[in-house]
């Protein structure tokens, strides 16, 4: 069975009117599922404790957050990446985000107990945060703490990140765990943020060759990206044999997004997804734990993450979206929005240097393979 | 960047008494490639785990045996900076004369000594690339002003620079690489644009114009 994730409280982790990151959203795309006529009732969990994000954070960081959380000014914040125009402070940001933790640690304890195989998690996906720092829009790793918790009941994780971004707050926080395999397919840190996520990040002592990254070129189509997909994970997942998948599922690597550079359709997505829930069959006992993430551009999220979630359910999809939805949410979806679910045919033009776009991520995969080769028997 | 923050110390030495044998155990056992060599307390030489073993070669014309003294192999005189010196000074010399460390002394006494791993260290944090943090390329015209006026956008934006490296063009423009401490970097360079900079990357999407 699959189960949702989600409450209203979510809608907490606000940044603010001019952030990126905007609850607005989640709320969005609920109400497209229902508008799509489906049954929606999501689980609603119970907000981590303050012990479970102590599994993955510092101490004097926690207590940081807690201290800005009841609006106590503190000017030691930027020191921990708090009070900065991607990770402002807000009222109630502890909290806030502790609801999106439970939310993810609940849907662990489903898997573990064998209640669910497949859960999705609506919102979080927090894979920035590092141990002791806020980053990237990242306050507490929810990814993480989930992770920490699988490998706590003796499982072996694992994660696949395809937000656009590198996941580098849960690679480092597991670059020496060789219970953890984490895969990381993004922009090239060359340019993008956060500026890691190379072919030579492979993981420190008995966790080397589990640390596993896809770094591919700015403007990459879909082409190349599956093929990059195709020519790494399902490798590293057939020879790693984990109990569970966490997946983060970020959307923001489509061509529409206005923070990346990345070049994916709506059709690539569903590729995509479809592509992991099989993977997860094959090689990790069908049990598959999947966030959200990055995804800046409000037509684009609702309709890639509705592709996401009716995948998930293995519910059929339709062709349009229903013109009532559309209406409601016109302010954000911006006047240029189509009513059709996928990406026009014609939404990539051919495009200048796409050959040595290919060449240079064809290489990158191959040099990639050759330094794993030796972990990975 | 000064020397003195980049240096090692203290520093390991040997004698060039030594022999070559007990030398090439020094470097060996304590995964070195240079050691700087001493004679009553003043530096006279530096000897290199190369020049060691093309000394020491069979295929050298006169190979040298392990039970003859370092004095014999090592460079000298021994090319040296001051602590205080900048390292871009020391990295011209390195490169000019094609050597791979150099001894500091601070009036004749040796106080430390840099490799070229070091400067490479040195390298990866003036780019800034040990935080978090995401690439903006400028060309600015090569007048004064310009740069002020891209920090002054940033700063009003509240966004930390990590790093700035700049270096002439071939179209006469200073290209200015920072390392910003922001993930938003595509929207404030549309941003710099609309401002009348030239931005090298983030470049426009060649699908939307
Ligand atoms: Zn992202």
């Amino acid at each position: 069975m699959a189960a949702l994730i989600h409450r209203p409280e979510y809608a907490g982790y606000d940044f603010g009117p001019e952030h990126p990151f905007s609850p607005a959203r989640l709320e969005m795309l609920l109400d497209l599922f229902r508008s799509l006529g489906h049954e929606v009732a999501p689980i609603a969990a119970p907000a981590a404790t303050r012990e479970d994000i102590l599994s993955v954070h510092d101490e004097a960081y926690v207590a940081m957050v807690e201290a800005l959380d009841q609006g106590k000014p503190n000017l030691e914040a930027d020191r921990f990446g708090l009070g900065t125009p991607d990770n402002p402070i807000f009222p109630g940001m502890d909290l806030a985000t502790r609801w999106l933790v439970g939310g993810i640690l609940h849907g662990a304890r489903m898997l573990m107990t064998g209640k669910e195989r497949r859960v999705l998690q609506l919102g979080g996906g927090l894979h920035h945060a590092q141990k002791d720092q806020a980053a990237g829009f990242c306050l507490y790793n929810d990814l993480a703490v989930a992770i920490q918790a699988f490998v706590a009941h003796g499982w072996r994780v694992a994660y696949l990140d395809i937000d656009l971004h590198h996941g580098d707050g849960v690679q480092n926080l597991f670059y020496e765990n060789d219970r953890v395999l984490t895969l990381s397919i993004h922009e090239s840190g060359h340019y993008l943020y956060p500026g890691t996520g190379h072919i030579q990040d492979l993981g420190s002592g008995s966790a080397r060759g589990l640390s596993v990254n896809i770094p591919l070129e700015p403007f990459t189509e879909a082409g190349d990206y599956l093929e990059a997909f195709e020519s790494v994970v399902p490798r590293a997942l057939s020879w790693f044999s984990p109990d569970v998948l966490v997946v983060q599922a970020g959307a923001d690597a489509h061509f529409a997004d206005p923070l990346g550079d990345l070049a994916l359709t709506t059709q690539a997505f569903q590729t995509l997804y479809q592509r992991i829930f099989a993977l997860a069959d094959a090689h990790a006992h069908g049990r598959v734990l999947l966030t959200l993430g990055g995804g800046y551009e409000a037509q684009v999220v609702a309709r890639v993450w509705t592709i996401l979630y009716l995948t998930f359910m293995g519910l059929p999809l339709p062709e349009h979206l229903p013109a009532v939805w559309m209406d409601h949410w016109r302010h954000l979806l911006g006047p240029g929005t189509g009513r059709e679910l996928h990406d026009p045919a014609s939404a990539m033009p051919d495009l200048p240097g796409r050959e040595a776009r290919t060449r240079r991520n064809r290489d990158v995969v191959n040099r990639l393979l050759d330094s794993v080769r030796t972990y990975w028997i | 960047m000064l020397v003195n923050e980049i240096m090692h110390r203290p520093v390991t030495v040997i004698q060039a008494t030594t022999l070559l044998g007990d030398a090439f155990q020094q470097l060996q056992t304590r995964g070195f490639r240079h050691l700087p060599v001493m004679e009553q307390g003043r530096l006279v030489g530096v000897i290199t785990d190369r020049d060691l073993r093309f000394a020491t070669s069979s295929l050298s014309p006169a190979p040298r045996t392990a039970g003859e003294p370092v004095s014999l192999v090592m460079s000298s005189p021994v090319m040296t900076v001051d602590p205080l010196d900048p390292i871009e000074d020391a990295a011209r010399i390195m490169r000019d004369r094609k050597i791979g460390c150099l001894p500091v002394l601070d009036g004749s006494d040796l106080v430390g000594i840099i490799t070229g791993m070091d400067l490479l260290d040195a390298l990866v944090l003036l780019t800034g690339v040990t935080k978090p943090s995401s690439r903006l390329e400028v060309a600015l015209a090569d007048r004064p002003g310009e740069l002020a006026r891209l920090t002054a956008f940033l700063a009003t934006r509240h966004v930390n620079i990590h790093s700035i490296l700049t270096h002439p063009g071939a179209d006469g423009r200073v290209r200015t690489v920072l390392r910003l401490d922001s993930s938003q970097t595509r929207p404030l360079a549309e941003t710099l644009r609309a401002d009348g900079f030239d931005i090298l990357w983030p470049a426009q999407k060649p699908w939307q114009h």
